[in-house]
């Protein structure tokens, strides 16, 4: 009985926690611009995501190390020093585009400037990292990430032409003023959102917090392959409700109030308040998952102690890295600087930074040394090596695509 | 001194990039006719869209779907982002035979930028449903729509 509320726990913990600030940005953008039309490149992203979260998890369960603790020792430090520079920059990125996350939640119910709210947020994250213990973060934040669910009943009470939102599933179907490097940026955009590294750091990095081990990875599999695909709907669901309600009005997107005016427009206040406390809860559980992501690539690399399953003063240059990350976040958001610019700019970022993220993956999951007979099957390293030249075109294709469409403005 | 050379070209390398850099970032921008157009398109299209949210943002509030701090966020919002596009444009200097295109063009998205203005003034003050306020979007909305196909 235990281990299947461990199970239910951990899928919904991981459908609630799989929505970010690039999901709900992108996801909305998209679908105001191009309806249904990019939603494969949604699907092949959560499927890349899953094949690499596994194999992440699996090294974490067999060998008792996170990932990128393995990549400096199996790779080498050049290598490893590329991994980490790329990929955590990129995730503290994705950490500042999060707390101004909050703040523009936050905003949402009280009026207040979001730049006025940045250094309460910022206080809130850091207390949070320092203090909550690892479980209560991942489970409170992630359970009322389920209330992002209220997209996906908001879509359905739109009552769409459901025939209509299905031819839109082809590329074909692309409105006819957008063009293809247009498309294709979004494309790029949304495939990064949904592969954000983060994801990869923070859950091999959280099942050495956990503890996991070989006997963990049944348990670990069932939260990627059906929390993570389940996660992938409510971004669907949120392109859809701005395909019915933008596309028509010609409204592109540009603030997280317009992400939410759908769900107004199905559920009214009720609705729209419940979803707004999934901004909130996705927003401020992914700032904490970027936070710890950039203290554990970090620490991981010099070979310090961290984690929050060591006592503070045990760990405390990992938690000096936590507090300095989260200064520096605020102070980059002090600056004014629009919080959903610098999402828009993470997703792409990230998108060009997978590669150095997801190779070292691959290679440490092969290695016997490491993971012994759990190392990845046949069809394991045909999906991981198929991704890797998605992601490294992906890689390729994101910087000419962002100049030549002035950040997809057409 | 051996290092000499490489340093030497090393200086002149930068200068040279810090010297085109410098010519193409002038205090006024001189986008040619093609290059004006499609930005004065893409200023239509942005304030079209400004304008629609505004007015699904009032719309909402007035038949209570949201609370009106909401739509007072979304509106103002709204209001920064039409004077962002307004001034992108007026910003630009425009090319000979373009004239009357931006007096036409600036003239609509000034009347856009006020009427999202007063939206946003008229959700402060609690008035959601107010025929003027939503008159004149409706208005400056089908403005916005004659000025693009006059493009």
């Amino acid at each position: 009985m235990k281990r299947y509320f461990a199970v239910l726990l951990g899928v919904l913990t991981a459908i609630g926690g799989f929505v970010d600030i690039g999901d709900l940005v992108t996801n909305a953008q998209v679908g105001a611009r191009f309806g249904w039309s990019l939603v494969w490149v949604v699907v092949v992203g959560v499927v890349g995501i899953c094949v690499f979260a596994e194999m992440s998890g699996r090294i974490a369960a067999v060998s008792h190390r996170a990932t990128f603790d393995l990549v400096r020792e199996r790779l080498g430090p050049r290598m490893g020093f590329l991994n980490l520079v790329g990929s955590m920059l990129v995730t503290f990125l994705t950490f500042i585009a999060e707390i101004g996350g909050v703040a523009l939640a936050l905003q949402l119910v009280s009026s207040v400037h979001h730049v006025l709210l940045v250094p309460f947020v910022a206080a809130a994250v850091w207390i949070v990292l320092w203090r909550a213990r690892f479980s209560s973060i991942e489970n409170v934040l992630g359970l009322l990430g389920l209330s992002l669910i209220g997209f996906a009943v908001a879509l359905w009470q739109l009552g769409p032409d459901w025939g209509d939102l299905v031819a839109q599933l082809s590329p074909a179907e692309k409105p006819g003023a957008e063009s293809w490097l247009t498309y294709a940026y979004f494309g790029v955009a949304l495939f990064g959102a949904a592969m954000t590294p983060y994801e990869v750091f923070f859950f091999s990095s959280g099942g050495v917090e956990e503890r996991w081990t070989h006997k963990d990875i049944g348990v670990m599999r069932a939260n990627v392959f059906i929390g993570f695909p389940l996660g992938g709907l409510l971004s669907i669901a949120i392109a859809g409700c701005a395909a019915v309600v933008f596309l028509p009005q010609g409204i592109t997107v540009e603030t997280l109030g317009q992400v939410g005016l759908p769900v107004g427009v199905a559920l009214g206040k009720i609705g729209l308040a419940v979803v707004v406390l999934g901004f909130f809860a996705a927003t401020f559980g992914a700032a904490c998952e970027t936070g710890l992501s950039v203290g554990y690539s970090l620490a991981q690399y010099a070979g310090f102690q961290w984690g929050k399953y060591v006592r503070v003063r045990d760990a405390a240059a990992f938690h000096v890295v936590l507090l300095v990350a989260t200064v520096l976040a605020a102070g980059v958001l002090l600056t004014g600087v629009d919080p959903i610019m610098v999402t828009e700019i993470s997703v792409v970022f990230s998108a060009i930074a997978l590669p150095l993220t997801y190779f070292p993956i691959l290679v440490v999951a092969n290695d016997p040394d490491y993971v012994g007979e759990h190392r990845n099957g046949r069809l394991a390293n045909v999906l991981g090596v198929a991704y890797l030249v998605i992601i490294v075109l992906a890689s390729l294709a994101a910087i000419p695509l962002l100049v030549i469409t002035s950040m997809g403005q057409g | 001194m051996e290092w000499e050379v490489p340093w030497r070209r090393t200086v002149v390398a930068v200068g040279l990039v810090l010297a085109s850099a410098g010519t193409s970032c002038s205090v006024v921008d001189r986008p040619d006719a093609t290059d004006w157009d499609t930005r004065a398109d893409q200023a239509l299209t942005d304030a079209s869209s400004e304008v629609a949210t505004s007015r699904l943002a009032l719309d909402t509030a007035a038949r209570e779907r949201t609370w009106s701090s909401y739509a007072v966020v979304v509106l103002a919002q709204a209001e920064e982002a039409m004077a962002t596009v307004e001034d992108d444009l007026a910003r630009l200097q425009v090319p000979t035979g373009r004239s009357e295109r931006a007096e036409e063009v600036l003239a609509v998205l000034e009347s856009a930028a006020s009427a999202v203005s007063d939206a946003r003034a008229s959700a402060v003050e609690g008035e959601l449903d107010d025929d003027a306020t939503l008159g004149a979007l409706d208005e400056v909305a089908a403005e916005l729509d004659r000025a693009t196909d006059g493009g």
